[in-house]
């Protein structure tokens, strides 16, 4: 028994997630000064047991910014940066990575590029989305990605990611922006689209 | 996520990469050169449907059947617990990763399984790894392999006469 989306409704979503994440990038470009490319976003419906693999090698360590939603959409931002682009982007702002003042900054990163996605987002589809504060974490990609999804998909069988990769250009430097909803929370970004909800 | 092995092949290697809330639990006949590994994701199934192994009240009884099945006898069962972790330590967030260590630990206890070893909690993620004929360890992020058994030393006549069939 998997939940199942139509083509159409994850085209939708991968919309929603090219526009949302359309502005975060300009956002980001206007605060470091570079330009940043945007890469057209994927959106997967995937059993757990494959959702992992599917944003990246679980093996690689990379800096993670968590930020929880509430508000009328529950679900997690979360933006994932190697190793090597977490430490070009905090030589960017002038910090020093993977200490305090250099999670902070990427903390910072987190909440200016959410805020950027999530206000998209809402003024697409009218939810008001309120993040936390950003959560920040260095550790492999598969321990940070997996007690994410733990949480918000929980019981349901089916991890639906919307996975933006924003990239510095010139720099060796890719963030990937995850928008995981809550079991539940699909449908409502589907619903105010006039999309039918998800099928089980 | 979810997902459990068995095997009774010596050089198998049984991998759960990236474990953070969720548990690495392994169970081991030493004797019969049986081993397998669930990745648990969560405490209880609350009658959900989804794989067993996701669970840790439905892990536990399912892996003990797949392991008679390859070979194992019940009563030799020793159990290694690795994971557990609090990856994110603020927010209204659950701690699931101790949640799920408890849950563990009882549907053991409930079945009568010794757990031997456990490697849980903290806020860093850990990769499980069983080698069959070689040892079960506990990996960090970036660090080294902690052996945590070693099935080289317990494997027993059952074990070395399956070993050289498999040969």
């Amino acid at each position: 028994m998997t939940t199942r989306y139509t083509d159409m409704q994850l085209d939708a979503l991968r919309e929603l997630a090219n526009i949302a994440s359309g502005t975060a990038a300009t956002s980001l470009s206007q605060m470091l000064g570079k330009d940043v490319d945007l890469n057209v976003p994927k959106a997967f419906a995937l059993p757990l047991a494959d959702a992992v693999d599917a944003t990246g090698n679980p093996e690689e360590l990379v800096t993670g910014v968590a930020l929880a939603l509430e508000g009328d959409l529950e679900g997690v931002v979360l933006l994932l940066v190697k190793a090597q682009g977490a430490a070009t982007l905090c030589g960017l702002l002038g910090v020093e990575p993977n200490t305090e003042v250099g999670d902070s900054a990427m903390g910072e990163i987190g909440n200016i590029l959410g805020a950027a996605y999530l206000m998209a987002l809402s003024a697409m589809t009218g939810l008001t989305l309120l993040p936390s504060t950003p959560f920040v974490v260095t550790d492999m990609l598969g321990s940070i990605v997996a007690s994410v999804l733990a949480e918000t998909v929980g019981h349901g069988d089916t991890a639906l990611v919307l996975d933006s990769e924003l990239d510095i250009t010139g720099e060796p430097c890719a963030i990937s922006f995850l928008l995981l909803p809550n079991a539940g929370g699909v449908n409502d970004l589907l619903a105010p689209l006039g999309l039918s909800e998800a099928t089980a | 996520m979810g997902e459990l092995a068995v095997s009774n092949r010596v050089g198998d290697e049984l991998v759960a990469i990236g474990l953070g809330s969720c548990i690495g639990l392994a169970m081991i006949d030493r004797d019969a050169g049986v081993a397998g590994l669930a990745h648990v994701v969560l405490p209880e199934s609350q009658g959900k449907p989804g794989p067993a192994p996701k669970f840790a009240d439905l892990a536990v009884p399912d892996m003990i059947g797949k392991m008679v099945a390859a070979g194992a006898n019940k009563r030799r069962l020793e159990a290694l617990m690795i994971g557990g972790a609090r990856m994110f330590s603020v927010g209204a967030s659950m701690d699931i990763g101790s949640r799920n260590a408890d849950a563990v630990r009882s549907a053991l206890r409930d079945a009568g399984i010794r757990l031997k070893t456990e490697e849980v909690g903290g806020n860093r993620g850990r990769t499980a790894r069983i080698i069959i004929g070689s040892d079960v360890s506990s990996q960090l992020a970036g660090g080294e392999r902690t052996s945590l058994m070693s099935l080289t030393a317990g494997l027993g006549s059952v074990g070395k006469r399956e070993a050289a069939k498999a040969v």
